[in-house]
């Protein structure tokens, strides 16, 4: 009986095609968990929109492209400041947000001369900045404004500027996968191949599914400088609007994430011929086989091993030091999706620490495959886990650790449970050999922090207000 | 050849390998494949293909593995090329009908990305 019906569960028995326990001697064959299916209702999900999958994730990272959101005043709020990925231009894209702030007259008269003259007003307002992505939302889609035309006539009365319209509304899926999906889709049909890049290494590539969170793509930027390959996009970690119209001419796509890029890489391989490479950039061991491969294929082999034995004589006793103290600890790992297979292993591998729950938000089943085959038999994968499972989970596996979002990680925090940001990261980045020695301190910081044990000390004892329950 | 052999070689893919959870079908199957192929090159001593971006490509993954299959199952070395073609044959049968035949993965045969 590998799926599981927790207790809390029992009134919506729907939610055990969505929580796999592990068994020796099984495999994905057998059992699969159902995801990237609607919620079911009754369970209090803790996904995004649709439209936060768009912005949020992929587009908003750009560092020199306004994100003009037509919508209510909380879409933009929702998708600006809970993802920290720093740029080298003075992080633009993280001090100012765009909305075009739809109130009830424009829901009724329609919002189109509202989001034009926004578009005008940003663009004079930032007069160095020339590229723009509007994002329609549930209520400007429902209402039909189409933000298309609306663009096309800016771009008309403004040629030095290009602008990308991403039609994903919040309910146009199940989670922020769909907008995911929908961005890459949409940049790879109307913006890729309308700029020439300028080549300046034999070795080109396009790094795809990496987000620079607290500055990922900028320490991985070191590797491929000392390597001597040029990245033409980076998809979109600290990256400008005009690299990723140029992804084409890579010679090589490499893939970190490959929920929320895979697309685009599938897209540029089957239009452009570009071989579609995929790596795990956390971890010692993964980043290393990443950097192989990456070498193998340009014939660079060398190169490739002389910046990993740099790195490894650099971090590694500075890991082992972790490694040492983290041994045994118990983890879970509740997440967008990606990140259960990135690191179920590689802090097994790398820092001796197990992975007892895993849990993904907008996850496919083919994360599942992958996570199913890395991880540990007695663990439990969740898709689209709630609030009481968690509770419950973390009473069948006790974890020390839990590596999840702020919302989930408030939570835990009140059982005096340590949490680590496994989203934004508490203090990245957390990518390549220096990253994941970041990611063992802030494990082993938050896991040795005294107060925990001060925050579960009541002074009060007898004499606490007894607060009652509604059911009481 | 024997099973248990087969079983820990795809024990090993099934851990390592993120070429056999691609998004489609198509895409594992040429996958594996490609990888398998360009690995009983290596394997057996025969210069592998290096003549389009997708052989190159093949060749990195394949590389990164074999050279892993050396460290892990030692008894690889002591095996003769038309062993290693067969091992790689019922790996590769493996592969094929855990990632693809009867993978419960509904998405594998949309047609579009
Ligand atoms: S669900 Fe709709 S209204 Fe809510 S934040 Fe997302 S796009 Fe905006």
């Amino acid at each position: 009986m590998p799926m599981v019906l927790l207790q809390c569960d029992k009134d919506i028995p729907e939610r055990e095609k969505h929580i796999y326990l592990k068994v020796d001697g099984e495999d994905s064959r057998d059992y699969l968990p159902v995801a990237n299916a609607s919620t079911i209702p009754g369970t209090l999900s803790e996904r995004g929109c649709a439209f936060c999958g768009a912005k949020l994730v992929i587009g908003g990272v750009l560092k020199d492209t306004i994100q003009m959101i037509h919508g209510p005043i909380g879409c933009a709020y929702d998708t600006w400041h809970t993802k920290r990925y720093p740029s080298d231009n003075g992080h633009f894209q993280m001090k100012y947000v765009w909305s075009t702030d739809m109130k009830e007259s424009h829901i009724v008269f329609g919002g189109e001369k509202r989001l034009e003259k926004s578009m005008h007003e940003a663009f004079d307002e930032m007069p160095e900045i020339k590229r723009m992505i509007v994002y329609t939302t549930c209520p400007t889609a429902l209402i039909g404004d189409d933000i298309k035309a609306v663009a096309k006539k800016v771009m008309e009365a403004r040629p030095d500027v290009d602008i990308f319209t991403c039609e994903c509304p919040g309910f146009a899926g199940v989670s922020q996968s769909k907008g995911h999906h929908v961005l890459n889709i949409g940049w790879v049909n109307e913006k890729v191949g309308t700029v020439e890049p300028e080549i300046t290494s034999k070795y080109t590539m396009n790094f795809i599914g990496d987000y620079n969170i607290q500055g990922d793509s900028e320490l991985l930027q070191q590797y491929w400088d000392k390597l001597g390959i040029q990245v033409i996009a980076h998809f979109t970690g600290n990256a400008n609007y005009d690299d990723l119209r140029s992804m084409h001419r890579a010679q090589l796509n490499v893939v970190n994430c490959a929920r929320s890029a895979g697309y685009i890489a599938n897209e540029l391989k089957k239009k452009y011929g570009i071989p579609r490479l995929d790596i795990d950039s956390w971890g010692f061991n993964y980043m290393a086989e990443g950097i192989r491969k990456i070498s193998a294929f340009f014939g660079i082999e060398e190169k490739g091993e002389a910046l990993i034995a740099e790195e490894y004589a650099k971090w590694k006793p500075k890991l082992d030091w972790y490694k040492e103290r983290l041994r045994g600890t118990k983890m879970a790992i509740w997440t967008g999706g990606p990140r259960l297979w990135h690191w179920t292993k590689s802090v097994e591998d790398d820092l001796g620490v197990q992975v007892v729950a895993m849990s993904s938000k907008f996850g496919h089943q083919e994360d599942f495959e992958k996570v199913i085959a890395r991880g540990q038999a007695g663990t439990y994968y969740i898709d689209d886990g709630n609030e009481l499972e968690f509770f419950e989970i973390i009473d069948l596996v006790k974890p020390d650790v839990i590596f999840t979002g702020p919302r989930v990680g408030e939570l835990v925090k009140k059982l005096h449970i340590p949490y680590v940001n496994g989203h934004a990261y508490h203090n990245g980045p957390y990518m390549g050999f220096e990253g994941f020695v970041n990611l063992a301190r802030d494990m082993y910081n938050a896991i040795y922090n005294p107060l925990l044990k001060l925050a579960a000390t009541d002074p009060r004892g007898a004499l606490t207000t007894p607060a009652k329950e509604a059911a009481e | 050849m024997t099973p248990e052999k087969i079983d820990q070689l795809f024990d090993y893919v099934q851990e390592r390998c993120l070429w056999q959870f691609f998004s489609r079908a198509w895409d594992r199957e040429e996958n594996i494949d490609g990888i398998l192929k360009a690995a009983a090159a290596l394997l057996t001593g025969q210069p592998p293909a290096l003549e389009t971006p997708m052989d190159r490509l093949f060749y990195a993954d394949a590389k990164v593995m074999v050279s892993d299959l050396r460290e892990r199952f030692p008894w690889i070395e002591d095996s003769g090329a038309a062993q290693i073609r067969d091992l790689l044959h019922g790996l590769k049968d493996k592969l094929t009908d855990f990632t693809i035949t009867r993978s419960l993965n509904h998405e594998l045969n949309h047609t579009l990305y």
